[in-house]
Parts: structure tokens; C-alpha cells; sequence
């Protein structure tokens, strides 16, 4: 009898411990997350509007030779007007993962923040989208900072984008539950690691531990007897004081790098774009803070709403800066082989040209929601043994909402987002 | 029965007191403008414009103020920006700020009282006089400066 007790109270006490939620020091309760493939994903939203045409499908040769297979030369009536960047002799990335080339972008408006915001929220963005609000959905940094186990400080997400405007407000949403306290670290490089930005933010004071002690208990007086609403993080994601420190500090830092900015890469002067400066600064802030999530954005292929040749010219550099970007990460410690990378255009362009001739005779194309401008590829590179080598699928398969989903599968948490919130489906077919 | 009227007698003689008139004077306190009135966040380029004004005496130039807007849109941490703003500011040879006399408590509290003024648009209340002055009083090694800091970076300077 006493042996029956003993198994039943032990059997009761197994079940309550796999099955009863956790409750955090912090208070919140959430279920057991599943099990991660690494610690770390960074997010490539991949140069600002790219056909399939110049991309997978080579068309024009091929303009992204650090990332595909092939030796297909650049069409000959273009090929004077490229910037070509140095030569690959390695590994392409299409051989370090999977390549989907018929990736989709299936609804609605194929403009840049509505495609950003559907890569990045994971929910197809409608045609009433306010570009100057924050996205009505929770981004992938709110859903990793809300659902994943252990709680993550915004040290730990980023957004790193090369342009202001509308972009800007991608680093948490106006969704109830989520938010600013859940939101990504945002930075434009451009406009503060510059000349400009070391003129005017560069020779900062600096206060000893005491002084900031004695300016922490004045500004906490202050702050305790205002009675607004404000309270720091109203139009604003908050570090934890340690953080900002630390990121203070950071930014300080790459002011010293200013003198590099025109050629850090060494690839030579005329070669180097925003678009590489963008990725430059990702590139810093894995190393300095090897966050568990980073999206960078690159723009510069969106001259192709002007210049066509110079579009196809600017993808080749995008196509160098993701490989340099991937090379980094495999030679940062606590980063390598334990990241994985996902590269994806936010859409494509309309496959009718828009009239607007270059000094090559190629017409300039937009995006304006026709079937060709929908059409994306995907690319999911990761540590061997994780993600499948050298996998392509040509036919199609994904859509741009998949995206989120995966990163919430690759981190662990996705079975922990509220149901409903996402409607894509985890990219399986990428990992072992 | 002789016990019970004693008792009887002992409790009406104290139970019952005139109360006595007692008038308490106040000292008025200037109170016209309470931190709770403020409801409106200023713009980047007001809080800017203001903070440089505030340090400077004078008004910031256009390609200063554009650029320096830029940069607060450039960073998500509006706090951690606003604080680096404010620190470059300090850090410039030409800061106006008023030199904090420490002769008496009274040149203490006229320098509180016209810190709050200037950054905060009203008049500190008896208490909050009271904390900051004691403060400065109690630590030789505050600096104007470091009064100015702390205030220009508490949330009620983002409002007015």
C-alpha cells in the first residue's frame, strides 16, 4: 500500500513539474519554451527591392556572386557601368544553407515599409498602413523579448537601418501587451556615426561614478515629484542604466572609427556605399554585443526606380556586403557557428519598366503590386548540421511572413507566442 | 453608596473642559504653476532648441538644430540620446550657466529658484527648495553644472 502512495505521489509530482507553468521572478507566468538550433539570428532585409529576374534567375549574368553558384558574366551592355567589387574565391553562401527561389510576398502593398513590416511582424500589412506610426502588429523584437525564456534586455535586439524615415518606428508596435517595454535598440548609422555625428556627439562630458550618483539622486527627486504621464518611455524603448552605459560607451567607441568611414572595408574608396556603411555598423555591434537577434536593412538597390544599371550595380555590393556580413559573424566569438543568418529582399519590382531610360538604354523599374514585384527569394544560412547545406528549392515555396515564425522557432519561443498572432509557417525544410 | 456619588463627582469634575481658541498662521507659498499642469511633450526640435537656448543663451543655428534632429531620429533610446545632447552641450567652452553662489542658504535658494524658473518654467515648491538647497548645502563638490544636467534630464524638462 505504502509502495502504491509512494508511486502515485511520484507520478503527481513528475507531471507537476513538466506540465505546471513557471512562474518568473518577475511575476510572469509562461509555459516551458521549446529548445533553440543556436543562440543567435541575425535578420538581412536585402537591399531595397530586388527582382528574381536579377537575382536567382541571373538574367543580366550573375550580380550576386558571393552568394550564388555560377559564373554567368554581367550583360555586356551593362557591364561598363558596374562598380564590380572584388572577386569571391570562396565559399558561395548558397552552399552554406538553403536557397528558396521562389519565395513570395503574396499581399498587400509591395511598398518599402509595408514589406518591411510584414518581414518583421510576420502578419501581411493592409492598404490603410500608416507609414508614419509604428506597425499594428508586434514585431519580432517584441515577441523575443516577451516570450522568450529568460527575459532579454534590449541590449540583446537590434535594428540597425539604413535609412530614417518610416523605418524608425519598426522597433516595437502599437499592439496592446507589447510595445516600447518590449522593443529593439534602433540605430540609423548614417546620420550619427559620421562627421556630423562626432561634431555634435563626440566630445561629450563625462561624469566620475560619484557625480552620476549625486545627478541619479537629483534627476530621481525630480522625476518622483512630476506627475505627468511621462515616464521616460512614452515614444521610446528604455535600457536598464547599465546598458545604456555600455552602449553610451559603444557609440563613444566608433567615433574613433570616423576616419575610416570612407573605406573601412578596403575595397577602395568608389566602392563603398551606404549600404556596406549599414551593414559595417551591424557588423560592430556583433561584435561589441553579440545580441541573440539583429535586423539590418540595406537600401541602395531602390536607385532602380531611376537608374537601372546602377541598380544592378548596387545589388553586386549588397551581394559582397551579406557575405562580409556572414564572414564577420564566423569569425566572432560567441557568434560563430552558433548563429544563423536569413537573407531576404522585403519584395520584388514590376516587371514592366517605367519609362525612365539610363545612359545604358535600360528602363528604371518600380513596385506598384504587379505579380513580378511580389517575387523574392529567401536564404537561411547556419552552422552545419543545423541548417541544410547547399539546399535549393526552385519552385515555389515560403512567403515573407514565414520569416518571424522561424526566428521564434530557431530562438525557441515560438510555441509560446499567443496563437492567432502569426499566420506563417517555420521554414522546416531549412534545418536538420 | 458614598463611593459611588465620589466617583460620580471625580468623573464630571474632569470629564468636561473648555476648549481653548487656538488661530494657526500660514505662511503664504507660492504654488502658481504645479509640475501636474504639464501635459505637452515638446517636439524634438523644441526640447533641442530649448536645451541649447537653456546652456547657451542664445538660439541654436538651423544646420545644428537639423542635424542634431536627425540624430535624435536616428536612435531608438530617446533618453540615452537626450542625455549625450546635453552632455555635448555642457562640454562646450561657451556655456552660460549661472555660477552657483554658495555664500548663504538665501543665494542657495535664489540659485534653485531661478534653475527651476529657467528649466522648469515655474517657481520650485517649499519642499522642493528645501531638498535642493540642503543638498547643495550638505555636498561642497555639486556643481552648477551638475544641477543643470540632472534637471535638464529628468522628465518634467521634456514637457511644459
Amino acid at each position: 500500500m505504502e509502495r502504491r502512495k509512494f508511486i502515485r505521489n511520484l507520478g503527481l509530482g513528475t507531471a507537476a513539474t513538466i506540465g505546471i507553468p513557471y512562474l518568473l521572478p518577475s511575476g510572469r507566468l509562461f509555459a516551458s519554451t521549446g529548445s533553440r538550433k543556436v543562440n543567435h539570428v541575425v535578420f538581412c532585409l536585402f537591399a531595397g527591392g530586388v527582382r528574381n529576374l536579377e537575382s536567382v534567375h541571373k538574367t543580366d549574368g550573375n550580380l550576386m556572386p558571393y552568394t550564388l553558384k555560377g559564373n554567368e558574366g554581367v550583360s555586356s551592355d551593362i557591364v561598363s557601368g558596374i562598380d564590380f567589387v572584388p572577386q569571391n574565391t570562396g565559399l558561395t553562401l548558397q552552399e552554406q544553407g538553403t536557397l528558396y527561389k521562389e519565395f513570395r510576398m503574396k499581399y498587400g502593398p509591395t511598398g518599402h515599409y509595408g514589406a518591411h513590416a510584414t518581414a518583421m511582424t510576420g502578419v501581411y500589412t493592409g492598404e490603410n498602413l500608416n507609414i508614419n506610426a509604428n506597425p499594428q502588429y508586434p514585431t519580432i523584437f517584441e515577441l523575443y523579448r516577451k516570450h522568450n525564456s529568460p527575459d532579454m534586455t534590449a541590449k540583446n535586439a537590434w535594428w540597425v537601418s539604413n535609412s530614417l524615415g518610416p523605418y524608425a518606428h519598426l522597433n516595437y508596435s502599437s499592439y496592446e501587451g507589447y510595445g516600447s517595454d518590449y522593443g529593439a535598440n534602433f540605430i540609423q548609422p548614417r546620420s550619427i556615426i559620421s562627421q556630423d555625428g562626432m561634431d555634435n556627439l563626440g566630445n561629450s562630458r563625462v561624469y566620475t561614478n560619484t557625480e552620476e550618483e549625486k545627478i541619479n539622486s537629483l534627476k530621481g527627486f525630480c522625476d518622483a515629484h512630476f506627475t505627468s504621464q511621462y515616464n521616460g518611455a512614452a515614444n521610446s524603448i528604455i535600457n536598464t542604466e547599465s546598458d545604456k552605459k555600455e552602449i553610451e560607451s559603444f557609440i563613444n567607441q566608433c567615433f574613433a572609427d570616423v576616419g575610416q568611414f570612407d573605406d573601412p572595408w578596403l575595397i577602395g574608396q568608389g566602392l563603398y556605399n551606404n549600404d556596406m556603411r549599414t551593414v559595417q555598423f551591424a557588423e560592430k555591434v556583433i561584435q561589441e554585443f553579440k545580441p541573440e537577434l539583429l535586423v539590418v536593412n540595406m537600401q541602395n538597390a531602390d536607385v532602380a526606380h531611376d537608374n537601372f544599371t546602377m541598380y544592378a550595380s548596387n545589388l553586386q555590393k549588397a551581394d559582397y556586403a551579406l557575405a562580409h556580413l556572414w564572414n564577420t559573424i564566423q569569425s566572432t566569438p560567441g557568434m560563430a557557428e552558433d548563429t544563423i543568418l536569413i537573407a531576404m529582399p522585403e519584395h520584388g519590382r514590376n516587371s514592366e519598366g517605367n519609362g525612365l531610360y539610363d545612359a545604358y538604354g535600360r528602363q528604371a523599374l518600380d513596385h506598384t503590386n504587379d505579380v513580378m514585384s511580389r517575387e523574392i527569394f529567401a536564404l537561411v544560412l547556419g552552422p552545419n548540421g543545423v541548417v541544410v547545406q547547399d539546399q535549393v528549392f526552385a519552385n515555389e515555396k515560403g512567403e515573407s511572413i514565414d520569416i518571424v515564425p522561424t526566428i521564434a522557432n530557431i530562438l525557441g519561443f515560438d510555441n509560446d507566442i499567443p496563437g492567432g498572432l502569426l499566420n506563417g509557417n517555420v521554414l522546416t525544410e531549412s534545418f536538420y | 453608596m458614598k463611593k459611588l456619588i465620589f466617583l460620580f463627582s471625580i468623573l464630571i469634575l474632569f470629564s468636561c473642559k473648555k476648549e481653548k481658541k487656538v488661530t494657526y498662521h500660514l505662511n503664504d507659498v507660492n504654488i502658481t504653476q504645479n509640475s501636474a499642469n504639464k501635459d505637452h511633450l515638446k517636439s524634438t526640435t523644441e526640447f533641442i532648441s530649448i536645451a541649447y537656448s537653456d546652456i547657451f543663451g542664445t538660439v541654436i543655428t538651423n544646420d545644428k538644430l537639423s542635424d542634431l534632429s536627425a540624430m535624435y531620429m536616428a536612435f531608438g533610446d530617446k533618453k540615452l540620446i537626450e542625455e549625450m545632447v546635453i552632455k555635448n552641450f555642457l562640454n562646450e567652452p561657451t556655456t552660460h550657466i549661472p555660477i552657483l553662489d554658495r555664500t548663504s542658504e538665501s543665494t542657495i535658494q535664489n540659485f534653485v529658484s531661478d534653475s527651476y524658473k529657467k528649466l522648469f518654467n515655474r517657481t520650485p515648491d517649499e519642499y522642493e527648495l528645501w531638498f535642493v538647497t540642503d543638498m547643495i548645502q550638505k555636498d561642497t563638490s555639486i556643481t552648477a553644472e551638475l544641477i543643470y544636467f540632472s534637471l535638464m534630464t529628468a522628465n518634467e524638462y521634456r514637457y511644459y
